[in-house]
């Protein structure tokens, strides 16, 4: 937003104290109070699916200027529908809350907590390799484990389930297809059994280990033209 | 358990690309294998992120880690779901891309000698990817399972994982399972393709040993952890495991 950046008008009439200017200054600082607002997610204060697709935009962005990577961890609560439905939604906000609050004090200030919607959440990591990334998310995964909450004074030991994938140099990398194989990776924590971490192993093996194109249009059926339709 | 005379049937289960159902055909193939008659020690590779154990819902006791760690026995480790099922479990959630040292290799590959002992068939489910470990269990192996889908990523990093494999240890073949396709011409397809490259690039034999369907059983079963060739053994998939299974029991005569 340009408007809060611009110079201050000087007052018209050249007098000290000014209502208008008065009136002005407060606008604007109502005016970030709100922007603010608009890219947090009240419950839990991390950013909002807005904001988080914004921040993904321009990571992918620097990537691509500067090939820097980044990563992306989504995380998401296991079993969370069982417990809205045991213990009630005002319940189930206090878990994400806590979660939330476990999940900040184990991330970098340049780390960049999203809520993705309802139990999902997202975490995008600046100038971090995919290694690294991992790691993290292993650390987000162990940190809810051991911190077990207590609801209608029953302990309960809140476990996730993550997806960790890399932002690379990438042509066909947008921002749909990044959340795409967070989401699937996700899944497939889930169907391992929950309260783990999957990762994408180094998207292409191939790229590291010197297939050939021409091995690689063959394999594919690629080096003939296509008769597939428009 | 009587020891038998001939050492048993080592296979190891291999892919390149993460999540192309691994771990799912090593369970439901030595299930299989089993309800013929065999008796298999399955072995879960997956140092890293170690799942045998959860697909199948067991609890484990000590795990290949605490046993290269604490040198305890390795009998102990052993897990029977079922009869003439033995599964020697990995540990599970530690992602660091676990590597073996020389030391811790040798020891480990005398602990499933030892363990093998009395077993038909040992089934070596393996990590994604091409690191150490993979390779190293690859190489302990007589058999080669390569496991791929339709998926390009997948065709491509199963071929680059086969052509690690020929640089650092040739052998005469490999064999592939077609997993997840939408019919079996879509299987034949990818195969013969990678067929040719195999043979043109690699000078290296590639044998189907079948293909496997999409089947929402197979996710039933992850859920409900349990093999899906015992909850469903009619399921696509189950009927495909089977006839997988039959060609595999050859190998150990
Ligand atoms: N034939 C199939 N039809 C439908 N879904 C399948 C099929 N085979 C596997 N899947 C699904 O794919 C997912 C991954 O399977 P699995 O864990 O066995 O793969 P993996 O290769 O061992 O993975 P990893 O590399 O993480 O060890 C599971 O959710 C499983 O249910
Ligand atoms: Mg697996």
């Amino acid at each position: 937003m340009n408007l809060l950046e611009e110079k201050q008008p000087d007052c018209p009439t050249d007098k000290n104290t000014c209502p208008l200017q008065d009136r002005i200054r407060r606008l604007e600082e109502k005016c970030k109070e709100l922007e603010a607002l608009s890219q947090v997610d009240a419950l839990t204060g991390f950013f909002n699916y807005r904001y988080l697709m914004n921040a993904l935009e321009q990571e992918m962005e620097r990537t691509r200027r500067t090939g820097v990577p980044a990563s992306l961890i989504m995380g998401d609560l296991d079993y969370f529908k069982r417990i809205n439905d045991t213990y009630g939604h005002e319940n189930g906000n206090l878990v994400l809350k806590t979660t939330a609050g476990i999940w900040r004090s184990n991330l970098r200030r340049i780390d960049i907590p999203c809520r993705y919607g309802g139990e999902e959440f997202v975490f995008i990591l600046p100038g971090t390799r995919l290694p690294q990334a991992i790691q993290t998310a292993e650390r987000l995964r162990r940190s809810l484990e051991k911190s077990p909450l207590s609801l209608d004074g029953k302990p309960i030991v809140l476990t996730g389930s993550f997806g960790v994938t890399g932002i690379v140099q990438d042509q066909d990398m947008t921002s749909g297809s990044i959340i795409e194989t967070a989401d699937q990776l996700v899944l497939r924590a889930k169907s391992n059994g929950r309260n783990r971490v999957c990762y994408d192993t180094y998207s292409s093996i191939a790229e590291s280990t010197g297939v050939r194109d021409e091995e690689k249009n063959l394999l594919l059926g690629t080096d003939r033209p296509t008769k597939q339709k428009r | 358990m009587t020891a038998k005379k001939r050492p048993p049937t080592t296979i190891c289960v291999a892919s390149g690309k993460g999540g192309v159902g691994k771990t799912s055909l090593s369970v439901n193939l030595a299930y299989a294998l089993v309800k013929s008659g065999s008796r298999v020690l399955l072995v879960d590779g997956d140092l890293g992120l170690a799942n045998v154990d959860l697909l199948l819902g067991i609890p484990i006791k000590q795990t290949i880690r605490n046993l290269l760690d604490e040198s305890g026995n390795p009998q102990d480790s052993l897990v029977f779901p079922i009869e003439n099922l033995g599964i020697l479990p990995a540990t599970s959630g530690v992602p660091e891309m676990v590597t073996l040292g020389p030391d811790e290799q040798s020891r480990l590959n005398g602990f499933i000698e030892d363990l093998a002992v009395g077993f038909d068939f040992v089934i070596l489910d393996t990590a994604a990817g091409i690191g150490p470990s993979v390779l190293w269990f690859n190489r302990q192996a007589l058999y080669n399972i390569v496991v791929l889908t339709p998926d390009p990523t997948s065709i491509t990093d199963a071929y680059a994982l086969m052509k690690v494999m020929a640089r650092q240890h040739p052998k005469n073949a490999f064999f592939t399972i077609l997993n997840a396709v939408a019919n079996e011409r879509e299987g034949r397809k990818v195969y013969n393709n990678l067929q040719q490259v195999v043979s043109q690039f690699l000078s290296m034999e590639l044998e189907l040993l079948g293909t496997i369907p999409a089947d929402p059983a197979v996710n039933r079963a992850v859920k409900a952890q349990t093999p899906f060739i015992q909850s469903e053994p009619e399921c696509p998939a189950g009927m495909a495991v089977s006839t997988i299974a039959a060609k595999i029991e050859k190998w150990g005569k």
